[in-house]
């Protein structure tokens, strides 16, 4: 088990070394510069090409890729070309609201998903079955930032219910921070709520036909104890693939109802970097969002060998 | 969602305001202390050191936080600042009076040997973009805790005017350095000014609080100010509309009639000092005909863009001195109401391409310049681009017209210099004409104003004549807030300052 932790992790490098190729040339060769953004109404060609200068644009794409990939061996993620902020920093500061906001989603996708997958397999081709698809589909077609302003115009500015975006940590005053929380997480968990809630309808509907519910139904188990008890925890392992990979997703996933509800994580730090032409901060956030990409993956696979014993990784 | 602001995309927000009343101070009782004021920017901070500021949202906060050697009134006129009296009779030996007994937010004097340090500083940081401000200034002489003397290399009728904006901003060398390499991030106890810096939670809140011991008797009124970053119009209608901001200087102009005729807002505003319009390259074809450029002018519909991209939130822009200034020349309306017959006469049967960014509201207005140009058998193509891509593209001169702003200068030489004088730092347009440079260069060194007026008025008309830019309309200061806001004074310049508005 743990060499094959360990093999995994030292896989991740490779990996995580050809990402990084990929959105540095992607981010370079993409038009804009950073020295134009930087000045705005305030440029001279002298201050363009100190900018160029100090930030090493002047040397070859390569020479540049390597003094940044020198540094990140070393630890350093290097400074924001737009705030100098050191990029750590910036990311760290920013990464508790997202991964608020991401798990939150997740437990809204999964109280919902669960529930009524389970209910929808079990009385499959009800009604009840019926409405579950057609607010599946929904979920999964309408965009989180469109359902996010519809929260917003009908819970915050019509109702008041909701205050309108803002992020209140969750140590400063755990009941505002949920308040705040609730509408972006609803907005960013609905998608992954549908698509969870059919993968448990699908993934129940094959578990309840295998042969040992049939005996436990046989043994006089009520029909709850068998759903709930017999089938629901084999019936898990799709969907915990699809959430391991919504957790290696949080990052990205945010960037849209980040936005919306100016929420201040990673994925609008990440918006903003892009407008701006922030190299290192993009960089950076790339790859933390690879390597949570790859270690979500990693721990669904352990996870795996928790919900079905047969799975060994020995 | 995309809303990237450097100050010259500032100028496709400010599209998104409008024009109309005038400026002055809103009466409305007595001066209640207290409370806090939430105001939104449209874009997030980058920097809190006026060393290194580019953008307009960064010198908003500034202002209330840092004070100037000088400052304006309403109708931009240059006042007392933390200079209290000044002799430039000299043109190149300016002698400056300082305030007494100010202090910064760390308790530290500011005094003459604060005014050196200050300008030094800005005219020799590798990372300074104050440079260029300063750069007639040879050097600060200190006579006194009380006197300084700017000696320069040249004259500079302008340096007052600059001294007003982050070049003249005043900040505690102390705190400077103990602030180190975060001191763009953190700039505790730097000012002088009416708030103090408190904390900046990037991309979500900047908190200033009252500076109890402020050098202006009786002011602020506010406990504190905050600052949220809402980089998205129609977001920042919605944070006004549930009370989670009081004020807003950006809404969309299509929202501004909904605002005015609702009692819980306020909405004024005074016209601006930024110019808007587009450039056309005068260095390549089509535009290196003049023909061309003039047919362009003649045919776009100032009153109609006006009408519909901005509500008749605005005023219709003739040139780039706007209509604050000292300088303004009510009489120059070459192109004033679209003509296609006059402008098929001048030149028709060509086409060119529009840059701009994918903005809504920039994509209405190429869309309605399109159909104007038509109209005058003139074939527009539109290309939309990012706006990081945009600016690139036209500082290296690959466009044909492209949709750029300005966000505007106190001083008329702001709006004119960098941007038509030949080899000029935003001469997109490669426009070259040895009589407007003259007239451009005698009007920074001379120090007469109204020598200077004619310099500007001829050379306006001109630039306007020739074309390098076509000219359409000049947006608004306003102010956008709840009803709870009190004597809010509107600027030309855009900046809100806070020390004497009142909640109540």
């Amino acid at each position: 088990m743990t060499t094959y932790v360990l093999r995994r992790l030292m896989l991740m490098l490779p990996v995580a070394f050809l990402v990084t190729i990929g959105v540095f040339m992607l981010i370079h060769l993409s038009p804009g510069d950073p020295a134009l953004i930087l000045l705005g109404e305030d440029r001279t060609p002298q201050a363009i090409a100190q900018i160029h200068e100090q930030l090493g644009l002047d040397k070859p794409l390569y020479v540049q890729y390597f003094i940044w990939l020198g540094r990140i061996a070393h630890g350093d993620w290097g400074r924001s070309v737009t705030t100098h902020e050191p990029v750590a920093q910036a990311i760290t500061e920013r990464l508790p609201a997202t991964l608020e906001l991401g798990i939150v989603a997740l437990v809204w996708s999964l109280l919902v998903a669960i529930p009524l997958g389970t209910i929808a397999a079990v009385r499959r081709g009800s009604l009840t079955d019926q409405v579950a698809t057609g607010i599946t589909v929904a979920g999964v077609s309408i965009p989180n930032f469109f359902i996010g302003i519809v929260l917003i115009f009908v819970l915050s500015v019509t109702l008041r219910l909701f205050p309108f975006g803002g992020y209140v940590p969750l140590t400063t005053d755990p009941w505002e921070s949920l308040r705040h929380v609730l509408l972006p997480a609803i907005a960013l968990g609905t998608a992954g709520a549908a698509i969870n809630m059919r993968f448990t309808r699908s993934s129940m509907i094959e578990v309840l036909n295998h042969d040992y519910i049939r005996t436990a139904r046989a043994k006089g188990a009520s029909w709850r104890r068998v759903v709930f008890v017999h089938a629901l925890k084999n019936a898990l392992i799709p969907v915990v693939t699809i959430v391991g990979l919504q957790i290696g997703g949080i990052i990205e996933g945010a960037v849209v109802t980040e936005t919306v509800f100016t929420w201040p994580g990673v994925g609008r730090l990440a918006v903003e970097s892009i407008f701006n032409r922030d190299y290192t901060v993009i960089q950076g956030i790339v790859l933390l969002a690879a390597f949570s990409y790859m270690v979500a993956n990693l721990l669904v696979d352990l996870v795996y060998g928790w919900l079905d014993p047969r799975i060994s990784y020995a | 969602m995309r809303r990237v602001a450097v100050g010259l995309f500032w100028l496709f927000l400010l599209s998104a305001c409008g024009g109309g009343g005038g400026g002055g101070g809103q009466a409305g009782g007595t001066p209640q202390k207290g409370g806090t004021a939430t105001i939104a920017l449209e874009s997030e901070l980058r920097t809190l050191d006026p060393l290194d500021s580019s953008l307009l949202v960064e010198r908003e906060v500034f202002y209330n936080m840092y004070d100037s050697l000088f400052t304006i009134d309403p109708s931009l006129k240059i006042k007392a600042g933390l200079v209290k009296s000044w002799d430039i009779s000299d043109p190149q030996n300016y002698k400056f009076t300082l305030q007494d007994g100010v202090k910064f937010h760390d308790g530290t004097p500011f005094n003459g040997a604060s005014v050196k340090a200050n300008i030094e500083r800005f005219k020799t940081a590798a990372n300074s973009r104050r440079k260029s401000d300063l750069a007639s200034v040879k050097s600060v002489e200190v006579t006194d805790d009380t006197h300084v003397i700017f000696h320069l290399a040249k004259p500079d009728a302008t340096l007052l005017a600059t001294l007003v904006d982050r070049a003249g901003m005043m900040l505690s060398m102390d705190a400077v350095a103990k602030g180190g390499q975060n001191f763009s991030l953190a700039p505790t106890g730097a000012g002088s000014g009416p708030f103090e810096f408190v904390e900046w939670k990037r991309n979500d809140h900047l908190t200033l609080k009252k500076n109890p011991s402020y050098w202006k008797s009786g002011v602020p009124y506010l406990d504190g100010v905050t600052y949220r970053a809402i980089p998205d119009v129609n977001a920042i209608l919605s944070a006004l509309k549930t009370g989670d901001i009081d004020i807003a200087r950006v809404i969309g102009s299509k929202d501004v009639a909904s605002i005015k005729a609702d009692s819980n807002f306020v909405y004024r505003d005074t016209p601006a000092i930024g110019f808007n319009g587009f450039e056309l390259n005068t260095g390549a074809p089509p535009f290196n005909d003049a023909a061309k450029r003039k047919a362009v002018a003649t045919a776009v519909d100032r009153y109609a863009i006006l009408k519909n991209i901005q509500f008749n939130i605005g005023v219709v822009g003739y040139g780039p001195i706007p209509p604050s200034s000292w300088a303004f020349d009510a009489s120059e309306k070459i192109y004033d109401h679209a003509d296609a017959a006059k402008a098929k006469s001048i030149a028709t049967g060509f086409s060119f391409t529009y840059k701009t960014t994918s903005d809504p509201v920039a994509q209405q207005l190429a869309q309605l310049l399109q159909s104007e140009l038509a109209a005058a058998g003139i074939t527009m193509k539109i290309q939309s681009e990012e706006f990081a891509t945009l600016v690139q593209e036209c500082e290296a001169h690959q466009f044909e017209a492209c949709g750029v702003n300005w966000s505007g200068r106190i001083d008329p030489d702001g709006n004119t210099y960098a941007w038509w004088h030949t080899g000029g730092s935003f001469n997109d347009s490669q426009y070259s004409n040895s009589q407007v440079d003259a007239w451009l260069e005698d009007a920074r060194v001379n120090s007469d104003q109204a020598k200077r007026r004619q310099d500007y008025q001829n050379a306006q008309k001109q630039i306007v004549a020739d074309a390098p830019y076509v000219f359409t309309f000049f947006g608004v200061s306003p102010q956008i807030s709840n009803t709870k806001i009190h004597a809010f004074t509107l600027y030309p310049d855009l900046m809100i300052r806070m020390a004497e508005v009142w909640k109540g």
